[in-house]
Formats: structure tokens, sequence, C-alpha cells
């Protein structure tokens, strides 16, 4: 939303780089050897994000599900479908993958190097929600982290893994199977090549096993994608935007920097001279002002909701603007007492509060008619009309965002001033001046510390701001989600960081997302349609004969799978793809993502306690 | 407007550098007294008084650590007076005029200073010149 690299975008660089591009060789083409280097670091970096979602990003404290429930057990499926993958690309003889590793020639081992950058950069993308902690462990280093580290938002993850597992898994078995022509062919490796891809299925199949039994919410993707790198963005230059959109995004920016700020401010100890009264001061006339910006806004967006198209957040947005209006009057408060009341050191005004005052003028910009306007316009100062707001009505998601993000920032705000303030009282810091207090007092200095029956109300002024300021970004959470607003993530976010509320997310089908909007993709053929394909045969009757078959042998496998002797006295999976045409077989099954038959491959117990060496990428 | 008319009296015929201070002090609680008996009678905030309110709050403090102010008002407040009445626009030009000669009184007091006060005398009068600019648009 602000410029800044989301991770979505190299989730769509990932999904691109398997997809057919328009003058280019087909991804399933290349070389065996080429294509099990990188496949092999497609494979490690699956496994990195696999056990981030293990463990939560190694070092927080976190509570993950039991194994025994379905996200549990399928995190440790898919792992161990993972290490089977390893194994399989790094058989004896074979070497370790180096890193950088060769330029790849062949069009799938290019894809798939696009794919192991694009999933690596985003992987460092999410890391930088991360701040090295104590005991070596990882503490949360942005406003997004704790929802990063949610059990949703890795199901997410992993629904969005597995997708991309699947594809890659197809491609992979293609070169596995179809050597290119001129291309020499070793049977060990197309057979090690084509059972890491199975076991790709392996794990695309756990993945979505879970995914059936507890869906991962449509709003939980795409808070996924939406989540960016964790740098401050520009500020954005007053002289510049002028027009609706324009000054949309610059309260955009603005209310993500002073986010961003605020919550590295909570950090600052209570007894840093940076924490001033002057800071206090500033942060709450200004979300007073910015509070009362937003209930104008909330009202003149509930006009405009209804010919707007999005009738369904008129009441939403309406609730929002009342519940602006009361956070308004209790930032009003806290900063009124915060008149009778100093610290020891003063004049500085932290980044936070700065940045307050530019949301401050930036949604005062945005709610008055005069392009003027100044924070010392006088409070006649005629607003916008609801036309004058949204001339457009396509443009009204955008200034529902642009309003979210404003009470979403001054959300944080309150519980990081509240939290300020009262670091601030127990180091001793908050004084009154003497002139102020009755003649009851005999104090011979001009402040003394503040005592108990000014500081208690001044607290219970800012829990007041904090619970009214959290309560006006509901109604404009829930209105962005009617109206499609892209800040409905915020709303997202909130759900998960606090569980509670009960609101009933979207769920999806059970069927990952793809570009462009589509949902499913066509069934790839099976062996005996390649067959047919393969003789030059183009009648439809007879290709759908061989699809039936194709289905009836995939079937007949997953039925098999639920009839197959202790594991003990099976093969090993690894002797399963000795014939090309057995490969294809399983290989059609597995691309069912069917977790039954994910059975037909499913490691002994003594290749589960001996799983191969996960690959590393080396200097 | 009788607290803001008392304060600059008192500022007018303030000699010497405690007892500017001192009348700076009283000046600026007098500021935010009634710019707070504004808003406790019309329930509304006004954008310009509000930030002009906390200006004075940080000039008060500004005097307030001054070595050279006396620890105990020469004028102590008179107990509960009523609240005074007025626009928004009466009371910022008495703001206004109070400032001015705040931040006139300051500035002069800042030259004759040395070390801590002289400081607290430059910030202060920072400060009442953002009240004047506030709520005139222009600096005095």
């Amino acid at each position: 939303m602000t410029g800044r690299p989301a991770f979505g975008d190299f989730l769509t660089a990932a999904r691109d780089s398997l997809a057919p591009r328009p003058g280019q060789p087909p991804p399933g083409r290349g070389d065996v050897e080429e294509v099990s280097r990188s496949l092999a670091r497609v494979v490690t970096l699956l496994a990195r994000y696999t056990q981030d979602t293990a463990t939560a990003f190694l070092g927080i404290p976190r509570r993950a599900p039991p194994p025994s429930a379905p996200w549990g057990r399928a995190r440790a499926q898919a792992l161990q479908a993972l290490a089977s993958s390893a194994a399989c690309l790094h058989r004896p003889g074979t070497g370790r993958p180096v890193w950088p590793g060769p330029p790849s020639a062949s069009p799938l081992a290019r894809r798939l190097d696009e794919l192991a950058t694009a999933l690596a950069t985003g992987r460092d993308l999410l890391y930088t929600h991360f701040a090295p902690g104590p005991g070596g462990g990882r503490a949360h280093d942005s406003p997004w982290a704790l929802a990063l580290t949610s059990e949703r938002l890795h199901r997410a993850l992993l629904a969005e893994l597995a997708a991309l597992a699947q594809q890659v898994a197809r491609h992979g078995a293609n070169v596995a199977l179809a050597p290119g022509p001129g291309v020499p062919a070793d049977p060990g490796q197309r057979r090690a090549l084509n059972g890491a891809c199975q076991w790709l299925h392996v794990y695309a199949a756990s993945i979505h096993a879970a995914r059936r039994q507890q869906p991962v919410p449509a709003a939980d993707r795409d808070l996924l994608a939406a989540l960016p790198a964790n740098t401050l963005p520009a500020r954005p230059a007053r002289t510049g935007a002028q027009d609706i959109p324009g000054l949309c995004d610059a309260v955009i920016t603005t209310a993500e920097r002073l986010r961003h700020l605020a919550w590295h401010s909570a950090h600052q100890p209570p007894w840093s001279p940076g924490l001033t009264i002057t800071s206090l001061r500033q942060a709450a006339e200004t979300s007073t002002l910015t509070s009362h910006h937003c209930a104008l806004l909330g009202g003149l967006l509930a006009d405009t909701a209804a010919r707007s198209g999005h009738p369904a957040a008129r009441k939403d947005l309406a609730a929002a603007g009342r519940a602006a209006r009361r956070a308004s009057s209790t930032w009003y408060h806290a900063a009124r007492g915060l008149r009778e009341v100093t610290t020891d050191t003063r004049g500085q005004v932290s980044p936070a509060a700065a940045e307050a005052r530019d949301l401050a003028w930036w949604t005062g910009r945005l709610a008055h008619a005069d392009p003027a306007w100044a924070l010392t316009s006088g409070p006649h100062t005629p607003p916008r009309t609801p036309h004058g707001l949204v001339p457009d009505p396509g443009h009204l998601p955008h200034v529902i965002t642009a309003v979210h993000q404003a009470a979403e920032a001054i959300a944080l705000l309150a519980g990081t001033e509240h939290h300020h303030l009262h670091g601030a009282l127990h180091a001793h810091r908050i004084l009154v001046p003497t002139r102020t207090l009755s003649s009851d007092y005999d104090i011979p200095r001009p402040y003394s510390p503040a005592p108990e029956q000014c500081t208690g109300p001044l607290l219970g002024r800012y829990q007041n701001a904090r619970k009214a300021s959290r309560q006006a970004t509901t109604g404009i959470g829930r209105a962005a989600h009617a109206a499609g607003a892209p800040s409905r993530v915020l709303a997202t976010a909130r759900e998960i960081t606090t569980a509670a509320r009960s609101a009933t997310p979207v769920m999806d089908t059970g069927h990952p997302a793809l570009p462009g909007g589509r949902e499913h993709e066509p069934d790839p053929p099976g062996p005996m349609q390649q067959a047919l394909r393969g003789l030059g045969v183009t009648d439809a009757a007879l290709l759908a004969r061989g699809a039936d078959l194709d289905r009836a042998s995939q079937r007949l496998l997953i039925d098999a799978a639920d009839q197959l002797p202790p594991a003990s006295h099976r093969p090993p999976a690894t002797t399963l793809n000795r014939t090309a045409a057995t490969a294809a077989l399983l290989n059609h099954a597995l691309a069912t993502g069917n977790p039954q038959a994910a059975q037909l491959l499913r490691p002994t117990e003594a290749q589960r306690e001996q799983p191969g060496p996960e690959p590393e990428p080396q200097a | 407007m009788r607290h803001l008319a008392t304060a600059a009296e008192h500022l007018g015929q303030a000699r010497g550098l405690p007892a500017v201070l001192d009348a700076a002090c009283d000046a600026f609680e007098a500021i935010l007294q009634v710019i707070g008996d504004y808003e406790d009678t019309t329930g509304t905030v006004c954008a310009p008084l509000l930030l002009a309110a906390t200006q004075a709050a940080n000039g008060r403090d500004a005097v307030l650590f001054a070595p050279s102010l006396p620890p105990r008002a020469r004028h102590p407040p008179r107990a509960t007076q009523e609240q005074e009445r007025g626009s928004a626009a009466g009371i910022s030009a008495a703001t206004a005029g109070v400032s001015r000669l705040l931040a006139a009184r300051l500035t002069h007091a800042a030259a004759l200073a040395a070390g801590a006060d002289q400081g607290a005398c430059h910030d202060a009068a920072r400060h009442a010149t953002q009240i004047h600019g506030l709520l005139t648009g222009h600096r005095p």
C-alpha cells in the first residue's frame, strides 16, 4: 500500500516463474542433472519455510498445535516429505549443490532458479520483521510480526507453498519421464528426479489434507500477500499531493510511518531523556485532531457508500465515524490532563509525535474543502462534500483505506503512549507545578512528583483513549471488508492478533489461488492421454476415453493405497519408479493431491529414522 | 478574559528577572485557564486553541525550570472563580495579545539573563511566539 515491497510480490514472482511465457520454451523441458540441481535449491527453501512455520520463526515462544491436530500432523508429514525429496536429489555420488550454482541452460532449471530466488527473497522479507532477541532467539521488530508468527498465517503460507510444490512436481516429472531429443539419459538420475517430484506431491497432499479439515480463510492469504518489508516508507512531500488519490496516498504512507515509529518507540526505556512531556502532548493533541478528521471522513464516506455501490459499508462507516468522534473526545481529555503535569526533560519531540502531527495535517487536508487548510485553520472551515471526497465511486475503497490506516495508526499510538506514560510514572518522572496545587501543599520549589490523585485519572484518560481508538478501527475495518478496500488486511491482522472477535472469515475453496483469478487448473494429461497424443491422436472421443482410463487408474491406485500391507512389508519407495510406466502412473495419482495417494510413498520406519540430508547451500 | 488582563498587567509591571519569570509563568497559566474554560463551556475543540494551549503548557514548563523563578507565586491564584465565557475569536485575539507581550518580555529577559535562566527565557519566548502564530497566522 505504500510502495514498499510486499511478500505477495515474491509469491507472484514465484508463480510466474512456473507459468507459460509467450515465445519461450515450456518450463517442462530440461537437462535432468541441471533440473535436479535447481530443484534441490527449491526443496531446501521449501524446507526452510516449512521449518519456520514449525518453529514459529525460531526463538519466539508460541503455542503450536499438537502433532495430533490436522495442521500439526500435516507439518510433520510435509517436513518428512521434503527430507525424502532432498534425499532423492542427493544420492551418494551426486555431490552437494554449490551456491551460487553455475548458470542453468535448461528452461525448467532456469525457471526453478527464478523460483528459488523469489522464495529466498520473500523469506528474507519476512525475516525483516524480526531482530536478534535475548538468548540467541528472535524478537518481534514490527507491528506485523505478531500476525506473522500466528498459526493462521503459517497455514496460509503452507497453502501457498503447497500450490507451488505441486506445480514444480508436475514440471519436474515431465523432465524426468520425457527426455528431450539428444539428451543423454541416466536412468538412475531420472528415477531420482521423479522420486523427488513425487515427494513434492506428498508434501502438497499433506497440506491439502489439513486444509480440507481446517480451511485457510481467503483473508489470511490476502494478509500474507500484503505483508510489507519492515522499512520506514519515505515521508510524503507536502507540496505534492493535492487531489483526492494523492491525499489518500499521503495519509496511507504517513499512517504506515507512524505505526512503524510508534511501534519502535515502545522499546524506549522509561528513563530515556527522549521521553518528554513535549512528545506526549504533541501526540495527544494531534491524535485528537486526526480522530476528529476520521470522524468527519467516516460521516462523508457513509453518505457516499450507498451511491458508490457499497450499501453494506454505509452502516459500518457511520458507526466508524461515531466511534472516531468518541476517540477524539478521549484523546482531548488526555491532552487536557497533560497540561497539568510536566516531565524532568522537555523540548525533544519524538519521531512518532512528529509523524502524528503530519498525520493530523494530511487527514485534515483530506477532510476539508479548503486546499489551503492547515492545523491553524479555525473550527468553521467547511468539510468536503461527499461528492467532493469521492467524485468517482471507484475511489471509495482507496479513501476507506486512507481512513482505516489513519485510525489503525492512532490506535497503535494510543497503546504506545499509554505505555510511555505508565513507564514515566513508575520512574517518578511525571512532575506537577506546585503553583497549581492548593495551599495545603507547602513545597518550597516550583515542581514536585505528581501526586496519585493527579496521575491516576491521567492514566485512566489514556486507557479510555486506547479503548476508544481501538473501537474506531472496528467499524472502518468492517467497511473495508465490505467495500473490498486494500486495508481490509489490517482488520484481519487485528483479528488474528487480538483473537477477540468472532468475525466469520471468508473460507477458501480448498484449492490454491491462482494468478489471474483462476481457481482451477485443468487436470494435467495422464499417461494414457500422453501416449495417445504422442501417437498423434487428435480424435476427441479417443482422447476422452484415454482420460477416462487415466482417471480409473488414478482411482485404482488411490483405492489400493488403502489396502497396502504394513510399511515393513513393502518395498522402499525408491523402487517404485523402476519403470517409466509405473512412475508415470504414480505421478498421475499423486498429482490429484489426494492424501490417500500419498500413502503409496510414505517412508518405511527405517527410512524415517535415517532421513536424507537436507541440502545446504555452500559458499 | 479577566485572567488574561490581570496576567498582562503583572507582566507589564514586572521588573527584574525573577519578577518577569514569575509573571510569565502566571501568564502561561492564564492562557491555559482561559482556553480550558472555553473548551469546557462550549464542549467543542477548536484546533488553533488546542494547539495554543499545548504551547502555553510548554512555555510554562520552560519557565518553571528556570533557576531564578521564585519558588512561590507572587500573585497566588484566587480560589474557585467562575468560568470565563467568550467566543473563539475573542479568546484568540486576547490570547494572541498576551502571547505577543510574553514573547517580547521574555526575549528581553533572555538578553539580560545567563546560563539556564537564559535558556529558559529563550524557550519560553519561542513558545509564546508560536502561540501568537497559531492564533493570528503570522509572527509578531
